[in-house]
């Protein structure tokens, strides 16, 4: 029984990550000023069990919910889930706390009603919760499930300014690019299994061997990773995703979205570091996303803007650590996960804050603010120390792992790391020195302490990283263990006052950016021809084109089926009929067509069948439209009188029923197109009746042919009716057709209830342009 | 519009109709009928209902405006009885109780899996004719000169 106990309190962060939603959302329809505090009270009630949970030794829970699919639910509490559900849930806190001061500014800003706000929390919540079960995941599908709940939190969050053209499209920017890599995620996932016979990670990290499998599957996962991180060339959503109100920024490209996708490379690690193509692709992506981030971020004016530049830099940094593989590199890479969410969403925070007290969010209108706003410069001034990795802050040891990595890989390696440093210090000076030094631009106002007191709180942080290194250390070093697959015990980020080459690197960057920020003249033109050169050729415009283009084919393929309606049936009965007929004229004759025995108790039937034909001659001769719509309705009305007479009273119950609905709904039709169409139809010449009735006997008789040859053959198939028959009782019904209909051939239903559904909903758009 | 001998022969076979349908379903399992027949049938009672006394009295007097959301209600429901066996280890579609063992009645109405299955039917069938409908007549009324409601002009966008 403890046992049991033990096991599902590993459950309790994840049940109360995923609770927070909806509570936020409940709470907000009594009073939408209640979602924040709920959420923020869940969100850190869910960090403190992880915490919990990890410290008192982590567990497992391991069930199969769908055995039939071999899906199982598998959560653990390992360091790698551990290390992601505390950021998502404490920097989301602290995000929170935050939003509840920015948020009303924000909505009084953009004229919306403060009834908008419970939305924001329930889709940031939403991602909260999904995150945290993604950190636990151990199984593919299950990660799946979770990866594609923040695509859609994540596209509803970029998107939360509605009526903006700007904030729709990249909305929608972030969830293609996200969610179409995520099938690749889905199908690396579905090679595994149909090479392993599992989805679950650990075991495919023992099972996988090095191979032409391993490697396409496992790019294929590390593409949507990379994808979710913003790597280069799929980078350019995320300036995009600016468009989001602060906090969503702040949080999903710190915290959550773009850690996902390391998150992700981190869990597979155990079997993509098994591939040395795949590592050799990290590093040049790595690379290549450092340098195009940290370039652009030097050229940016608006502050979001080069905060997002800068973000695709830095995971550049995390990415080619993973390249770089080894202890060092597992454990740095998750080293520098910590400290870049607390810098980076301290650093957003801030532009969020100067923007609020200035009403400009660009540099060039910005400038010394140090004097007006003290505190919050200091706190952004700690972060931006951070991110610039000088010493006492924790910023300084994910540069020291960053170099040891390289050291161990050879000097190409640790050019580029010096490269990047000094990349980063360059455009975190330009951020911070831009904002708070220099000559004042604009006035600022002063602001609620709400604003400023998440910046200093993450501040702090940065500072206890940079002085107790320890309880970080021990974070990454047990997130590294699970994606190195062995321990990094070893792996321990301090101080050292000697000339070893990672402090003689870090005065080296030092030296270098300070060089870089003096030279700003030489180099500003050759930057922003790059910028340029990125818009015109870039892989956003690739994206703008393709978009496009599938647009118009999916608006050429739309007007061809609308326009030639007539000529589309004709291309498919005409090939049709002709191979039909080519089968009755081909078959022989003899015993194919039998005459049964007709008695005066078929009279009915045969009646009935009469007046079908004859209705169905009166259609050739009618021209109104109303008249032509009552004449089919009979011919269906009296098919339905053969099949009550033929001993099948279910068909015809339905087909009577069908009859009716379908005279109305021409009927109905009819009203929508204008009376003059209709007339023009009706009185217009009448060439090509005849031809029209010969065309129609002919295939009559084709279709006669066929029928008449089929009845005259015994059924093959009365074995299953009769099977179906005997086996209705056991299925607790006497009704066969019924029976059929939602047992035995339910899935069929299944298919065909859809695509009615899909049918509404069309109608629904086409008439009532989407309106209920 | 229409007469006064249409109108009360629509308003006294209202309940009736709708008596039928749920006769039908839930004899369905029994004699011929099922909530695909049944969900017709129901349409057929509401939308008289339509061509007697006009779209807009009808709408004001019955429930009908959330039709399309009770079809797509019964199109969820019927999704959740076929997968829900998964979560069971049984294969899609499987119903409960299972042949041979013993089964609830009330009437002639069974209470297993299939008839809520069925009922998903229903509701969608529902749904989608009188809803289809519904759109016709608005759109009919709007676009041939009839008398459009003024907040239901065209948007132009």
């Amino acid at each position: 029984m403890e046992y049991f106990l033990t096991a599902w309190v590993v459950l309790v962060p994840l049940i109360l990550a995923l609770v927070a939603a909806p509570a936020a959302a409940l709470a907000g329809t009594f009073r939408p000023s209640l979602s924040a505090p709920v959420g923020a009270v869940l969100a850190a009630l869910a960090a403190g069990a992880t915490l919990y949970v990890w410290l008192s030794g982590g567990g497992e829970v391991n069930f199969a919910w769908a055995p039939t699919l071999d899906l199982r639910f598998a959560v653990k509490m390992d360091g790698l889930a551990a290390l992601y559900s505390l950021l998502a849930t404490g920097v989301g806190f602290a995000v929170l706390v935050y939003s509840r001061r920015y948020l009303p500014l924000h909505l009084e800003h953009e004229g919306r009603p403060e009834t908008a706000a419970p939305r924001f929390y329930f889709f940031m919540l939403l991602f909260m919760g999904s995150m945290v079960g993604l950190a636990m995941s151990q199984d593919l599908i299950l990660l799946f499930v979770f990866w594609d709940l923040t695509a859609i939190a994540s596209y509803y969050l970029i998107g939360y300014d509605e009526h903006k053209e700007e904030s729709r499209y990249s909305a929608l920017m972030a969830l293609l690019i996200t969610g179409i890599t995520a099938v690749l995620l889905l199908i690396g996932a579905l090679m595994f299994y149909a090479a392993y016979g599992t989805f679950s990670i650990p075991r495919l990290a023992d099972l996988t061997e090095t191979g032409p499998l391993l490697t396409t599957a496992g790019a294929f996962i590390a593409v949507a990773g990379l994808a979710k991180s913003a790597q280069v060339p799929l980078h350019f959503w995320l300036p995009r995703a600016m468009a989001a109100p602060t906090p969503v920024s702040a949080y999903l490209h710190s915290a959550a979205m773009v850690a996902a996708g390391v998150l992700l490379i981190g869990r597979v690690y155990p079997l993509l570091q098994k591939s040395d193509a795949l590592l050799t692709g990290f590093l040049v992506v790595g690379t290549a996303s450092i340098a195009v981030g940290g370039i652009l971020a030097l050229t940016r004016d608006v502050l979001k803007q080069l905060l997002a530049y800068s973000t695709i830099s830095q995971y550049g940094y995390v990415v080619f650590m993973f390249g770089l593989g080894g202890k060092y590199g597992a454990a740095g890479a998750s080293l520098y996960v910590i400290a870049h969410a607390l810098l980076k969403s301290a650093l957003f925070l801030t532009a969020g804050a100067v923007t609020e007290a200035t009403g400009e969010d660009k540099l060039s209108r910005l400038g010394g603010l140090a004097r007006q706003m003290p505190v919050l410069a200091v706190s952004g001034g700690v972060a931006a120390a951070g991110l610039a990795a000088f010493p006492l802050t924790i910023g300084f040891f994910k540069d020291e792992l960053l170099f040891a990595a390289a050291l161990e890989r050879g000097p190409i390696f640790v050019g580029i790391s010096l490269f990047a440093a000094v990349l980063t210090l360059a455009y975190t000076w330009r951020f911070w020195g831009g904002i708070f030094l220099g000559e004042t631009v604009t006035e600022a106002r002063k602001l609620p302490v709400a604003l400023v007191a998440p910046v200093a709180g993450l501040g702090l942080f940065v500072l206890a990283g940079g002085v107790f290194i320890d309880p970080f250390a021990e974070l990454a070093r047990a997130a590294g263990a699970v994606s190195y697959a062995a321990s990094v015990e070893s792996v321990e980020p301090a101080y050292h006052l000697d000339a070893r080459p990672e402090n003689l690197l870090a005065l080296a960057t030092f030296g270098l950016g300070v060089l870089l920020i003096i030279s700003r003249q030489v180099w500003t033109g050759a930057a922003g021809l790059f910028a340029k050169a990125g818009q015109k050729l870039g892989p956003e415009r690739i994206y703008a084109v393709s978009l496009e283009g599938l647009n118009k084919l999916s608006d050429r393929a739309h007007t061809a089926e609308v326009r030639d309606l007539r000529g589309r049936i004709i291309a498919i009965l005409i090939p049709a009929g002709i191979l039909v007929g080519l089968g009755v004229v081909v078959t022989p004759i003899g015993g194919v067509y039998k005459v049964g025995e007709i008695t005066v108790r078929d009279l009915p039937l045969l009646l009935a069948l009469l007046s079908a034909a004859i209705a169905a001659l009166a259609t050739c001769l009618t021209v109104k439209h109303v008249t032509l719509a009552l004449v089919i309705s009979s011919a269906g009305f009296s098919i339905a009188g053969a099949f009550a007479f033929f001993g099948a009273p279910d068909v015809a119950l339905v087909a009577v029923l069908i009859e009716t609905f379908l005279t109305l709904l021409i009927f109905g039709t009819m009203r929508l197109i204008p009376a003059e169409t209709l007339r023009a139809g009706s009185d217009g010449p009448k060439v090509g009746a005849w031809r029209k009735a010969a065309v129609a006997t002919v295939a009559a008789a084709f279709v006669m042919a066929v029928v008449w040859g089929t009845l005259s053959q015994p059924f093959p198939e009365k074995g299953v009716v009769s099977r179906l028959i005997k086996l209705t009782p056991e299925a607790h019904a006497k009704d066969v057709v019924t029976v059929i209909l939602a047992d035995f051939r339910g899935l069929d239903t299944l298919g065909e209830i859809t695509v009615v559904a899909l049918i509404l909903l069309a109608v629904a758009t086409l008439l009532g342009r989407g309106r209920p | 519009m229409t007469s006064a001998l249409t109108q009360a022969v629509a308003r006294l076979l209202l309940l009736p109709t709708l008596v039928a349908a749920v006769a039908i379903f839930v004899k369905g399992y029994a004699q011929p009928g099922d909530g695909f027949s049944a969900g017709i049938v129901a349409s057929l009672g509401i939308l008289l209902q339509y061509i007697a006394f006009g779209r807009e009295k009808v709408e004001r007097l019955m429930p009908v405006r959330g039709m399309e959301a009770a079809g797509i209600g019964g199109l969820l429901l019927a999704l959740t009885i076929a997968i829900f066996p998964l979560f069971l280890g049984e294969p899609l579609l499987t119903h409960f109780p299972p042949p041979g063992s013993k089964v609830i009645y009330l009437g002639t109405l069974e209470l297993i899996t299939a008839v809520a299955f069925d009922a998903g039917i229903f509701l969608l069938v529902v749904g989608f004719a009188v809803g289809s409908m519904r759109l016709v007549a608005r759109t009919g009324m709007n676009e041939v000169g009839g008398s459009g409601l003024p907040e239901e002009s065209e948007e132009v966008s």
